[in-house]
Formats: C-alpha cells, sequence, structure tokens
C-alpha cells in the first residue's frame, strides 16, 4: 500500500500509474464480456420456442410468400423466437460451454449444430432425446439419418439440412471452369483462395485430393501430409483468409478467385450473379448436415415437436428446400420442389443424382483425442 | 482514547482489509455462505472507520482523512482491476481437467507460459512491430493536422475538431470492415492505381502485394493508423492549443527563426500531448484484432487474434490467460521503458 502524499509535484507519476491499471483493467473486461452476454436471457415457458440456427437457413417472407417461421406460428399458435446467431460450431461450443457445463440450461430450445458437434453433446450429456413419440412425420426421415453415426441410437438428434463442402469460384477472376481441389492450389491465383475455418470441410477437400478416405480416417498420421500442404500453401500466400460463413462477400467482390464453400450458398447466390459457380471437385467433396438437438434441460418440448412435425412435413420441407437450395433429410420433398420449381427438382447439387453422390464422402467419427490433435494443427494453421 | 490516537495506522489497516475482502469477493476466492462472511466483515470494517470518524474527535479525523479520500479509488481497483488479475493469473497457471471440462485446476502449469511464447512468439512480435509502427503513423498524420486547427483554426477550431471525431461515431468495426470495400481487388482504389500504372511503385513499397491492396501487413498497419488517429491528434490538440501564442511571439523577438521557435518553444511544450497519444494508442492497438482479422491475412496475424482464437474457439482459456498475461507484462514494461527514456513530469 502507498502512503498518500500531500505534495503536488509527486502527484504526477500517480496519475500515470493509475491510467495504466486502468486501461488494463479495461482490457480484462473486454475479455470477460463474452461470458456475460452469454449468461443474459431468461427461459421461456409453456407455448413458446426458441430455435437458434444459422444464417440465411429458412425461407424469409418475401416476395409474396409467406416464410415458414409465420406459417408455423399461424399453423401451430406456437411463439416462435426465430434466430440466427449460430455461425461457427467452435465459437458456439465456446459460448455454451461455461452453462450447460455447469447444469445451467441456455436460452434456445433447439439449436443445429454440425453433425460431429452435436456427436460431442451427446457424448458430453449436454443435449436432452427428442420428443419423437409426438412427432408423426419422423418417418419421412430419409433413410441414412435415421440411426447415423454420430447419434447410433437415433433418439437425439433430427437433421435441419444436409449439403456438400466444395470449390466456389468466381468464373469473371479465373477465366476458366475449375473442376479439382487442385486448382486450390494453382500458383495464378496466388493470395485469391479462401479457405473456410470449418475443418472437417477445408481439411476434407485436401485429404481426398491425395486420395486418402474420410470415411474411415482415424489417426493424426494419416492426415498429417495433407496438413503439411495447407501449411505450405498458407506460407507461400497461397491463401488470402481463412473465414466462416462470411466467404460469400469475397467471393462476389472477387477478392477470391475460388474457395471451399457451402453447395446452398452458392447455388442461392448464382440466381443474382451467374458468374458465381459451385462444383463438387473430382477428387470428392465432403457430406454434411446440420442436426437439430436439444440443450439439456429444455421444458419446451411440445413446442419442440409441433415444430419437428411441420418442417417434416415434406410440403412445408419443400418450401425451405426451393429457398435454401441444400440437400432436405425429409423424404417426398423432390416431388413437391417439382411442383414448384421443376428445373430446381433436376439440380444434382441439390438433389445429388449417382455420380454426385459417389464423390460425397462424409467424415468419420474421430476419437476425442485425434479430434483435439487435428484441431490443434488447424488452429496452428489458421493462425488466429 | 488510544484507538483515536492511531487512528492512521487503523485507517490504512481497514483499507487494506476492506480491499482484500473485495479481492476475495470478485476472484471468487471462498464459495457459498463463506461470502457472506467476508462481505460481513467488509461491511464492519467500514462502519468501524465511520464510528471512528464519527466519535474519534477531530485529530482522529485529521489522521483518517487521507485513507478515507483513498477509498473509492482504491477500493475501485481492487474489485475491478486486482481480482480480474488474480483470476486471470490463477487461470494461467491452471490446467483443465478435460478438453470440454469447465473446471481448472490450479497446478503451477508454467508449460501454458512456454507454450505462449513457443507458438505464439511470431503474432507478439507482429503486435508490437505493427502497433509501433501505426503509432509513429499517427504521430506524422496527427500532430500536423493538431497543429493546424490549434494554432490556425481560428473560429473554424470546433468545427475543424468535429470533423475529425464525428466519423469515429459510426461502429468501430463497421469502419473496418468498410476499409475491405474500398480497398478491394476490384474497388475504386486499386482501379485507380493500375489506370495510373502506379501498382508497380506501390508494389515495390511494399504497400501492395500481388496485386492487393487489402490482406496486407500494410492493410493492417493502416487499419490500426486510421483507428486510433484520434486518440493520438486529440491529445496533441490539447497540449498545443494551451501554449500561449507570446511565447512564440517572444521566441521571433529573440531572432529566432520560426523552424527554431517551433523546434524549441512549440515542440517541447506539445510533448505531454505525445506522450499521452502515445500511450493512449499503443496500447490498445498492440492488443488489437479487428484490424488484423478483417484487413489482414493468415500471415499478418497479431496476438489480439490469437488470444480471441484460444479464448472463443479453441476453450483453453489456460494459455489464452498466460498470453493475456504476458501481452500485460510486456506492455507494461514497455511503457514504463518509454516513460524513463522520453517522458515529461507534466503528463496531461
Amino acid at each position: 500500500m502507498n502512503k498518500p502524499t500531500n505534495s503536488g509535484a509527486r502527484r504526477n507519476p500517480w496519475t500515470r500509474r493509475e491510467f495504466l491499471m486502468r486501461s488494463g483493467a479495461l482490457g480484462v473486461a473486454g475479455l470477460s464480456l463474452p461470458a456475460l452476454l452469454a449468461a443474459c436471457g431468461g427461459g421461456g415457458g409453456g407455448n413458446a420456442l426458441v430455435f437458434d440456427n444459422w444464417p440465411l437457413y429458412i425461407d424469409p417472407s418475401e416476395d409474396g410468400l409467406v416464410g415458414s417461421v409465420e406459417r408455423f406460428a399461424q399453423a401451430s399458435g406456437v411463439d416462435l423466437t426465430y434466430t440466427e446467431s449460430y455461425n461457427d460450431n467452435d465459437e458456439y461450443f465456446a459460448k455454451i460451454q461455461p452453462l450447460l457445463g455447469n447444469d445451467k440450461r441456455i436460452d434456445p430450445d433447439l439449436i443445429a449444430p454440425t453433425f460431429w458437434m452435436a456427436g460431442r453433446l451427446i457424448n458430453l450429456g449436454w443435449v436432452d432425446k427428442l420428443p419423437l413419440d409426438k412427432v408423426p412425420n419422423k418417418s419421412n426421415l430419409e433413410d441414412n439419418y435415421v440411426k447415423p453415426p454420430w447419434d447410433p441410437t437415433g433418439e437425439y438428434t433430427m437433421p435441419w439440412q444436409a449439403g456438400t463442402a466444395g470449390i466456389a469460384y468466381n468464373i469473371d477472376v479465373t477465366g476458366r471452369e475449375l473442376k479439382s481441389t487442385a486448382d486450390l492450389f494453382d500458383p495464378a491465383f496466388k493470395g485469391k483462395i479462401g479457405m473456410l475455418t470449418e475443418m472437417r470441410d477445408t481439411m476434407g477437400l485436401i485429404l481426398m485430393s491425395q486420395g486418402i478416405d474420410i470415411t474411415t480416417i482415424s489417426t493424426f498420421e494419416e492426415a498429417a501430409a495433407a496438413f503439411d500442404v495447407l501449411e505450405k500453401a498458407k506460407a507461400d500466400g497461397q491463401i488470402r483468409a481463412f473465414t466462416g460463413n462470411d466467404y460469400i462477400d469475397d467471393l462476389v467482390s472477387g477478392n477470391y478467385a475460388a474457395c471451399v464453400g457451402w453447395s446452398g450458398d452458392v447455388l442461392q447466390l448464382g440466381k443474382d450473379s451467374p458468374n458465381i459457380r459451385f462444383v463438387v471437385p473430382e477428387e470428392g467433396g465432403t457430406l454434411w448436415a446440420d442436426v437439430m438437438v436439444m440443450p439439456k434441460g429444455t421444458e419446451n418440448t411440445d413446442a419442440v415437436a409441433k415444430w419437428l412435425d411441420f418442417v417434416y412435413d415434406p410440403v412445408e420441407a419443400a418450401q425451405i428446400t426451393t429457398y435454401v437450395q441444400y440437400f432436405s433429410p425429409v423424404k417426398g420433398v423432390q416431388e413437391e420442389v417439382a411442383k414448384l420449381d421443376p428445373e430446381l427438382a433436376e439440380n444434382p447439387l441439390v438433389f445429388p443424382d449417382a455420380a454426385t453422390a459417389s464423390r460425397l464422402k462424409s467424415w468419420a467419427n474421430l476419437s476425442d483425442d485425434v479430434d483435439a490433435q487435428f484441431a490443434d494443427a488447424f488452429s496452428a494453421i489458421t493462425g488466429a | 482514547m488510544t484507538l483515536a490516537r492511531r487512528a492512521d495506522n487503523l485507517g490504512l489497516g481497514a483499507l487494506a482489509v476492506s480491499a482484500l475482502c473485495l479481492v476475495a469477493l470478485g476472484a471468487g476466492w471462498f464459495s457459498g455462505p463463506l461470502n457472506a462472511v467476508v462481505l460481513l466483515v467488509l461491511v464492519c470494517v467500514l462502519a468501524g472507520v465511520v464510528v471512528l470518524a464519527v466519535f474519534g474527535g477531530p485529530e482522529a479525523r485529521h489522521l483518517l482523512a487521507p485513507y478515507g479520500l483513498m477509498k473509492p479509488g482504491l477500493l475501485w481497483m481492487a474489485l475491478f482491476f486486482l481480482a480480474p488479475v488474480w483470476s486471470l493469473v490463477r487461470i494461467s497457471l491452471s490446467t483443465k481437467e478435460s478438453r470440454f471440462s469447465v473446471q481448472y485446476n490450479f497446478a503451477w502449469a508454467w508449460e501454458n507460459y512456454s507454450r505462449a511464447f513457443s507458438d505464439f512468439g511470431g503474432q507478439f512480435q507482429r503486435a508490437f512491430l505493427y502497433s509501433f509502427i501505426a503509432t509513429i503513423l499517427t504521430i506524422v498524420i496527427g500532430y500536423p493536422i493538431a497543429y493546424v486547427i490549434a494554432f490556425r483554426g481560428g473560429r473554424y477550431k470546433n468545427l475543424l475538431l468535429g470533423l475529425v471525431v464525428i466519423p469515429f461515431f459510426t461502429s468501430y468495426l463497421i469502419r473496418t470492415i468498410a476499409w475491405s470495400t474500398i480497398l478491394a481487388d476490384q474497388g475504386p482504389i486499386v482501379s485507380l492505381l493500375s489506370t495510373l500504372g502506379l501498382v508497380d511503385v506501390f508494389e515495390w513499397l511494399r504497400i501492395m502485394d500481388n496485386g492487393k491492396l487489402i490482406n496486407t501487413p500494410a492493410a493492417v498497419i493502416g487499419g490500426l493508423t486510421y483507428n486510433f488517429l484520434p486518440f493520438m491528434l486529440l491529445p496533441i490538440y490539447v497540449s498545443l492549443e494551451k501554449i500561449d501564442a507570446n511565447l512564440v511571439n517572444a521566441a521571433n523577438d529573440l531572432y529566432s527563426t520560426p523552424t527554431a521557435a517551433f523546434r524549441k518553444v512549440v515542440f517541447p511544450l506539445s510533448l505531454p500531448g505525445v506522450f499521452a497519444g502515445t500511450l493512449l494508442t499503443f496500447i490498445p492497438a498492440a492488443g488489437d484484432f479487428v484490424n488484423a482479422q478483417f484487413l489482414g491475412n493468415p500471415n499478418t496475424t497479431m496476438i489480439g487474434n490469437s488470444i480471441q482464437d484460444q479464448f472463443l474457439r479453441q476453450n483453453n482459456y489456460p494459455v489464452a490467460s498466460a498470453m493475456s498475461a504476458v501481452l500485460m507484462v510486456s506492455i507494461t514494461a514497455l511503457v514504463l521503458l518509454y516513460s524513463r527514456l522520453f517522458g515529461t513530469e507534466e503528463l496531461v
């Protein structure tokens, strides 16, 4: 403890020190802010439902059409709050971890993590079983999702949408059609290539281009060479940025010649900008699914059941598919989409034909330790 | 009353105990009902001091006064500075029970610090290099502007200052992202430069890289310079504005050239502003992650990006805390060194 002094001349160093300490305190306050934000928000009871989903992942009310959120609210009377703050699996996990890990509940009654994250949440015991007995339309679930690898009993997850990661490119910048993952490493596109922060999609494409089967991968050693490829491309300045969903802006503005992108995003974009194209690389693209899970402690299970039943009705699901253009996990959607938009129903990037489907691979379940090795190696390269 | 005669010791003791109580509460040293006990101790100590001041007579009040006056500031610091720093240092020396655990066990885990240096040395270097260059640039740009406003602004002074500050009413994030539109590969600036045939010059100057203005080190430094310019300009303006014009006239009367008058009179008197501006610019710039994220590329990440990534994506609080602690200590050391070398006693 410093003794206070009264002499005016010696007060000056004090102010400086105080100033520094305050700056430090502000810094610390800034770091703890996200935790405070995550702790905000109360629960809803009865007939309310909060669904936190990825951005631009549902049909909005526009052009004279009524969006699914409004249609559901009218049909069921459930007070649905649909939010779009699920931007990135790792980020979202870091946000909910301090709550669910301490046996507190989070605000949303339903979230849509990617399959591997859902698997992690199931293993940690942070999600509840879905009220499937109150969902008659569960019979419309595509067969391959009934007991998927990430949810062996099929009681915890129902897919929202599925899709593929492939190569998105701006043909005005590339000047040619792209076909292969190797094109991403073409020196002609130096500094104009984007990669996703979603490790499984970026690494999946590189692994497949090396002939490694991601459906059976089980050790980090199998992937070491692929990580070296990415590391070298980053060091050489080939890669412009690692991003989440915001890759779209750079693709449209022409900052990117090409990037790893998600099928539905690029197809939605292609409606307005024909120079933006998407291709499943000839070496193969990754197949993924974002699945709906109920975080532990959800009370509004009836409303969740009504919602699941609504979106698994092929007529309603077709509305969503027509807008988002991802793979629908609901049987009978292709027929319904054919009534709305016959051309879309024939698009192999929305309803994969046999040739496309054979090139799509989904990741094996990585054990926790191996997953940690992959995540560490990837974050060391993305540099953030 | 003997108690009243030792009022200064009691005042110091009460200050220390109440500060300790607040740190204990803020940093969560105890759990459950013990916290109530700590709170009770805190209230009793504070009440005791008040009682002593009220009934102890004028001499006791005189002895207690300095501690009483220090109390609001010091207790504030105990709760909002010491307690968080305590938590930060504690977590930085902890290990996680398992990968997704939210429990941190204190274990003198110095390996968190060695990892901070070994894995993120490059990010530390870039953070200090970029923020150092940006600080120099803000002085080079900000000083002349502040000078013109202070000495030549006349009745437009406030208007000119307003013009400097108004853009900063917009969100920090939006202004930074706006640069990525302005500097885009097919944006207005790059097209203008290529029309004028200046791309090669800019490449030679290392401002452009492979035809890109954005996603380069220069863009990150430029973003930092732009975003922190007012923090440099305003303190310099304040110290310039206070300078008595008669001092410059006196220098001129004594046959000083305008250059010498600036060098020997105006500039030394404005140094406190430069010093304060440097601190206000360098310290936040060194920890910034927004500019490197939106204007940089994967090879230009700064330590702020790494800390954010470890905290908010990797859930590695121990390593992130270790990096934050290293950043705080190294900034403090740099600033102390700087103030020893160039600091003025009259820091505004």
